[in-house]
């Protein structure tokens, strides 16, 4: 991309990784108002609203922890845009609905589109990876919670019990096990055709 | 070479266990077998991925609790203040509405909003380090402890200024600002402190709570007080006054 400075907004990305509840308060008086105008003209209201836009922080929030984002458009129409999609994502699952596209609330430049985009990709490896890792067995999920958590597979071994080879080899193989999982489910074929 | 083989090998890279001959091998692989590659990449993501999901679950556990508050907290505000707008009184009922707003005012007098004063116990400032800033210390201590907040805030500064790092110059600078009323200088020095890890951090919360409820900003005054954890000293205070802002 051809712009990399780092817009004033990733205060807002900021404030979500420090759980910051000033500047999260004046996170929603500053950008909830246009979601909640937006959903409520289109078959929905403010308790939808409150969700999408409590889904929508939460997945920016893990997107900046894991992949550390960093903002180079406003964080505006970025907000509202994610908001948007994933409201139209819900109606369209009950299809007689009608829906409103209304692309004129805030001015989108590609920049927000190109950031819009890779948030929704990563929020559908995330939603497929999550999915993919609860159709483990008790026993890897145990242990790579355990392995991710503790740190020390010393510890590891000995609080499940076995031995430090064990528990270093089965924690390959779980991972191995999930790869294979997400390889051949047909979500992450869709996920790849959008990259 | 088997998949346990591979997976191991996967796992060893992740973990940063391979000398950089065998890391050269696996790179030889991975150019040379497209599938193993693809394979490789999303192993090394999902090695990522899971090391951020369960170290942060907790962090974002506590992240969507409070954007919970938040949001309720703002949704209710904004449903209230819409339903205030659309209740229209006839001018013929505005002498019983009148009356009734009297003897509410009456019976009600003495549960109003709690105020600042209530619940600032301003602890007094003891400087007791020796050497170069004994006089500047001295007259801030003084300034402090007889409520001359100005001259404080004026030593404070000049006692920062040589030690800016100093988390208890910080707090009390923090408490002469808020006595002043210099609201968002001292929601800077609090934030400073309780936004890090020192022996001021929840004192620090429990002041810039106080900063807020001296300018009415209720909503935040509690996110900020549910902040305080049980173990800090202001906890009980801190409690009781989310009690009453309810």
């Amino acid at each position: 991309m051809a712009n990399t400075k780092i817009h004033a907004d990733q205060k807002y990305i900021e404030a979500l990784l420090r759980n910051d509840p000033l500047v999260l308060t004046e996170m929603y008086k500053k950008f909830a108002p246009k979601v909640i105008g937006y959903i409520k003209k289109n078959s929905g209201d403010e308790s939808v609203a409150q969700d999408i836009i409590q889904e929508v922080l939460i997945t920016i929030y893990k997107q900046a922890k894991e992949k550390g984002l960093q903002l180079t458009c406003p964080f505006d129409a970025y907000f509202f845009l994610l908001c948007k999609r994933r409201w139209l994502n819900e109606l369209k699952k009950n299809t007689d609905t009608l829906v409103t596209i209304n692309e004129e609330i805030v001015s989108i430049s590609d920049e927000s589109i190109h950031f819009v985009e890779e948030t929704e990709i990563f929020n559908a490896k995330h939603k497929l990876y999550s999915e993919m890792f609860d159709e483990l067995g008790k026993a890897c999920k145990e242990l790579l919670k355990a392995s991710f958590t503790i740190k020390s597979m010393e510890e590891v071994a000995s609080k499940l019990g076995q031995s430090y080879g064990y528990v270093r080899k089965k924690k390959s193989l779980c991972i191995g096990k999930l790869t294979q999982l997400i390889q051949s489910s047909p979500k992450f074929n869709q996920i790849k055709k959008l990259l | 070479m088997t998949q346990e083989e591979k997976y191991e090998l996967f796992d060893r890279y992740c973990s940063k266990e391979l000398s950089s001959a065998q890391e050269e091998i696996l790179i030889k692989m991975v150019k040379e077998d497209d599938a193993l590659a693809k394979e490789f990449a999303l192993y090394q993501e999902l090695n990522s991925h899971l090391e951020a999901r369960f170290v942060s679950e907790q962090e974002k556990e506590t992240l969507e609790n409070n954007l919970k508050e938040i949001g309720n907290s703002y949704f209710t505000k904004k449903r209230i203040s819409k339903e205030t707008k659309v209740i229209k009184i006839p001018v013929w009922a505005y002498g019983a509405v009148a009356s009734i707003v009297l003897i509410f005012g009456v019976y009600f007098f003495n549960q109003s909003d709690p105020v600042y004063s209530d619940y600032a116990n301003v602890p007094e400032l003891s400087i007791s380090e020796r050497g170069s800033t004994e006089e500047d210390g001295k007259k801030a201590e003084h300034a402090f402890n007889s409520e001359d907040y100005v001259k404080a805030e004026e030593y404070l500064l000049v006692l920062l200024s040589k030690d800016k790092e100093n988390t208890a110059y910080q707090f009390y600078y923090g408490i002469s600002l808020l006595e002043q009323g210099k609201y968002s200088r001292a929601t800077q020095a609090f934030e400073g402190i309780y936004k890090n890890n020192s022996s001021y951090k929840y004192k620090a919360l429990w002041f810039e709570a106080l900063n807020q409820l001296k300018q009415k900003k209720y909503d935040q005054c509690v996110v900020l007080l549910k902040g305080i954890p049980k173990d800090a000293e202001d906890y009980n205070q801190a409690q009781k006054l989310i009690h009453k802002l309810k």
